[in-house]
């Protein structure tokens, strides 16, 4: 393992704003995990969310759904649940209920582990998952999903070495890494999650965990301290850069010398056209998604200039590597919009990687952007991921370029009256 | 406690956002957990708005509650700082309305004029997002509007109409198309584009049109009672509305015109309101008649939305295309009275009032009408039983946010709905050749491409990568299906149309638990089919 680093410079503010809350992971999370119901405790200010903002499908049974705390709940000590577990289990038969909190149970006080515990049957546990805006952002709360989880994860014997990946991803992705795992000789132990409650990986002290999403610290470092479970500190497999050193780091913790500097060149090469255009391309990366550090991490060594990389929380430790490598890039923890918007109206960068809420007005705005969010959910893990991952950042730039000139004296007139 | 998987309506902090999105010079500020403000991605994506809505948060956090800290007040000041806004309306969210904090005081303490702060706080557990919007709009009039001087020709002011409003820019369009035609001024629309200086000068427009229910009715009550200035409140729906709303406009304004000694207004030659100037304005009154659309006089249709568009859409389907309403409902309670009135003599049975999908799922499920008029649910829902749906209300999806010009309003509405009538429920000459002979080589699979969401972000991606959950691409036994078909009976299913056979399939399969059948075998399939009468 590398030396931690401490001393990263990261400027902190006041706020994270335009961006989701934690309940944004069911959209992800109760497709990945099949036999799951999502409940979450919470308003029509949820629900609203949910549908609109992550246009969510309803079919005839999603596996998802709002305990909705009405005028008349708000005066009751305790909500509730059986009668809609019930229903839950009536029409869906799940192996798991993740309980989900939001802002308003919370100010309200709900005893949500008491209110799980009594909910939970040995068929049907019923599992607390702290989501509310008030503490998680965005991506955050697959760290509490995945928490929650950990009671249910076998203990894996002392002797038992292989490696868990942690960190949701669909099945070819998890395939790809298991593959490669298995081919550089690393015993692979399973996914945290897996794709279904009934075959979570067996966890133990010579488990190692390799983290693969970069939003999951606080599951890695409960492992490390329940099960006294190693975590492996690298990059994260986004990119060439950070595909050799997570597979080198993981390789060496199993005592397993490797030098995947030529898959690293030949990744490179593979993505030329399009490191080319990004080279010397300045690039401003506004938090969202949690993701940021790696990302800026990739445009960094593929020549680009970040001019700023923020994201919702940085740790220190987890992140101790991608910190290192943004070195005299800067890094800001909990930035300020406002100050943002200064920033990048004085900066003009090329490319600004950013929200769905923010996406579009910088656009009018005169800017390039990708929208931050479509890296949750696309394939951009492990080698086989360089492609799309390149490719994603370059296609807004050769768009652009191929579109006819833009007079916003005529074309933007009349489509926000509001903004005259 | 129920649980919910979709809502028709928004939060109350929606509504306040729809009309502070509206305006210009007014900035909101939602006191809020990080995450409330996702309602700036549906102005940013759906309307696909080019500069940054005026909307902040000011970001309550679980550590500052423990704390005992606010960031409004520095909030506050930075917007002040950074979009120098007239107004700066502050609004709680649902979680952030039970701390029971004293907006005003933290708002003004942070400096800012306090006649440029404004708290809008609704209990936004009773309060949902058009009432919330109606609230705020008319305090916003009220606090703004100001005795002036009329203007010197006729002139209207257009209220109402805001940010994310059903087709609201084609709407307008069309009602701006027929004022000019008309000869009439449009003094200030509103909150759509105004300004705190357009309120002021409301009172100076001869009359108001406020043609929704939702929103903007509250507020030319009013300028009404405040100013003597008379309204139009019909909605212009359909070409018998249309024709109706226009003489109540000359009427006013012949009336007004009248006290000011000014010469009296008369209706313009109606071709001068069509497109080209020298046609009929629409086309509807002789398609309602053409033989092609005799097979729509017996139709089922069932209508669900608000309240504004399901009166308009009822009466013009029964009144001018001939259907038959076998329902109707509205997910606005507030509004049902007012529906029920309207409607009278137009529904078999009760207003449907609900604001639970489920319950108009099943309608619809159970009744299979021809045509539904509904909300992006209802399409939804209609997807699912291969029933013709077309979208006539909010919610909507981003489909109905297109850049071509489709109105509901006025002449050009009318033909816009007809079209969408014609082209969603199956067709007349068409339908005999296909009930004649069967698939007639029409027989697709279901098009992929109309599984587009109700929303915006994470629709693309999450259905790329998984199919959809209602998923069955073609006509595989229905999903509650525990009945069991035989395969001579499933050959027999086979030939009947593919655009009923659902519903051949679902009430054969009624009628075999009727007498007790657990399969449908080929003598089962022939006998429901006589007993259903073909």
């Amino acid at each position: 393992m590398m030396p931690v680093s401490s001393d990263c410079q990261i400027l902190k503010e006041d706020n994270v704003t335009h961006s989701f809350c934690g309940l944004a992971c069911v959209g992800w999370l109760y497709q990945k995990i099949q036999d799951s119901f999502f409940l979450i405790l919470g308003t029509h200010t949820c629900a609203h969310f949910l549908q609109n903002a992550l246009g969510m499908m309803i079919f005839a049974k999603p596996r998802f759904g709002i305990a909705l705390i009405e005028e008349g709940d708000l005066s009751r000590a305790e909500p509730r649940l059986e009668e809609v577990i019930a229903e839950i289990k009536r029409d869906h038969n799940p192996s798991v209920i993740f309980l989900l909190s939001s802002c308003t149970p919370e100010v309200m006080k709900v005893d949500f582990k008491g209110l799980a515990h009594h909910l939970s049957s040995d068929q049907t546990p019923v599992l607390f998952v702290p989501a509310s805006g008030l503490v998680f952002n965005f991506t955050q709360a697959e760290d509490s999903v995945l928490q929650a989880l950990i009671p249910f994860c076998p203990e894996a014997p002392a002797g038992e070495k292989s490696v868990v990946f942690v960190g949701s991803v669909n099945d070819v992705t998890a395939d790809d890494l298991r593959a490669e795992a298995e081919e550089l000789g690393i015993p692979v132990g399973g996914f945290l999650p897996e794709s279904r409650f009934d075959k979570l990986p067996a966890i133990g002290p010579d488990t190692v965990l390799a983290p693969i999403q970069p939003y999951l610290s606080r599951v890695c470092s409960r492992l490390n301290r329940e099960r006294g479970s190693q975590v492996l500190t690298s990059l994260f497999p986004f990119g060439p850069d950070g595909t050799r050193a997570f597979w080198q780091d993981l390789a060496s913790m199993f005592g397993i010398t490797i030098d995947l500097a030529d898959r690293e060149q030949a990744a490179w090469e593979k993505i030329k056209k399009q490191t080319d255009l990004l080279k010397g391309k300045k690039i401003f990366l506004t938090a969202d998604t949690m993701m940021e550090l790696p990302l800026a991490r990739f445009l960094k060594h593929a020549g680009a200039e970040v001019v700023e990389c923020s994201s919702a929380y940085i740790n220190k430790k987890f992140h101790a590597r991608e910190l290192e490598a943004l070195d005299g890039i800067r890094v800001v923890e909990q930035p300020n919009f406002h100050r943002q918007l200064e920033e990048i109206k004085a900066t003009r960068p090329d490319m600004i990687v950013t929200s769905l809420m923010t996406a579009n007005p910088f656009v009018g705005n005169g800017f390039i952007v990708k929208w931050s969010m479509e890296f949750t959910l696309m394939s951009i893990h492990g080698w086989s991921g360089v492609f799309t991952l390149a490719n994603m950042f370059v296609s807004p730039l050769l768009r652009r370029q191929s579109l006819p000139e833009f007079d916003d004296s005529v074309w933007l007139e009349g489509v926000m009256p509001a903004a005259k | 406690m129920r649980l919910a998987f979709w809502l028709y309506e928004g939060t109350a902090l929606h509504g306040v956002s729809r009309v502070a999105n509206s305006m210009r010079g007014v900035h909101t500020v939602y006191h809020a957990p990080q995450g409330d403000d996702y309602i700036t991605a549906t102005y940013t994506m759906l309307e696909r708005t080019p500069e940054f809505p005026k909307l902040s948060i000011s970001v309550v956090r679980g550590q500052d509650l423990a704390r005992g800290t606010s960031r409004l007040p520095g909030t506050v000041r930075q917007v002040e700082e950074h979009y120098k806004p007239e107004l700066i309306v502050v609004a709680p969210s649902c979680s952030t309305a039970l701390l029971q904090e004293d907006l005003g005081q933290m708002a003004r303490s942070s400096g800012v004029s306090e006649e440029k702060i404004m708290v809008y706080a609704v209990n936004p557990f009773r309060v949902s997002e058009n009432e919330a919007a109606e609230g705020l709009f008319t305090e916003l009039v009220k606090r703004y509007a100001a005795e002036c001087p009329k203007t010197e020709k006729p002139s209207v002011n257009l209220l109402g109409f805001t940010s994310l409003g059903f087709h609201l820019k084609a709407n307008l369009t069309s009602l701006r198309r027929m004022l000019k035609t008309l000869g009439v001024e449009v003094n200030v629309v509103a909150p759509w584009g105004a300004g705190i200086d357009d309120l002021k000068k409301l009172p100076a427009a001869w009359l108001n049109i406020a043609p929704y229910r939702e929103i903007g009715l509250q507020a030319s009550d009013y300028l009404k009672e405040k100013f003597g200035m008379p309204a139009v409140t019909d909605a212009p729906i359909g070409v018998q509305a249309t024709m109706r709303w226009l003489k109540a406009i000359i009427d006013e304004v012949n009336r007004i015109a009248a006290e000011r000694g000014a010469a009296p207004m008369s209706m313009p030659d109606l071709r001068d309101f069509s497109l080209d100037g020298q046609s009929a304005p629409s086309g509807v009154p002789w398609f309602a008649r053409t033989a092609d659309m005799e097979s729509f006089s017996n139709k089922r249709a069932f209508v669900f939305g608000d309240a504004t568009q399901v009166v308009g859409v009822t009466k013009f389907l029964k009144d001018e295309l001939g259907m038959q309403i076998i329902g109707a409902g509205t997910y606005l309670p507030r509004q049902a009275d007012w529906v029920r009135r309207q409607l009278e003599g137009y529904l078999p049975g009760e207003l449907m009032v609900t604001d639970k999908f489920q319950e108009i799922s099943k309608f619809i499920e159970d009744e299979m009408p021809e045509l539904v008029c509904g909300t992006q649910m209802e399409r939804h829902s209609c997807r699912k039983l291969d029933v013709p749906c077309m979208v006539i209300s909010p919610p909507t999806h981003i489909e109905n946010h297109l850049l071509g010009y489709y109105p509901f309003f006025g002449f050009d509405g009318a033909d816009v709905m007809a079209d969408r009538v014609y082209t969603s429920a199956k067709l007349g000459l068409e339908k005999h050749l296909i009930d004649f002979f069967g698939g007639a080589g029409l027989e697709y699979e279901d098009d992929a491409s109309a599984a587009s969401s109700n929303g915006t972000g994470m629709s693309h991606d999450a259905e790329a990568a998984s199919p959809p959950e209602d998923g069955e691409p073609t006509f595989e036994p229905s999903p509650d299906g525990e009945m069991g078909w035989t395969a001579d009976a499933e050959k027999m299913l086979g030939k009947v149309p593919f655009f009923v056979r659902k519903k051949v399939r679902k009430n054969t399969e009624n009628f075999a638990r009727g007498i007790g059948e657990p399969v449908i075998s080929a003598d089962v399939f022939r006998k429901a089919k006589e007993h259903l009468g073909g």
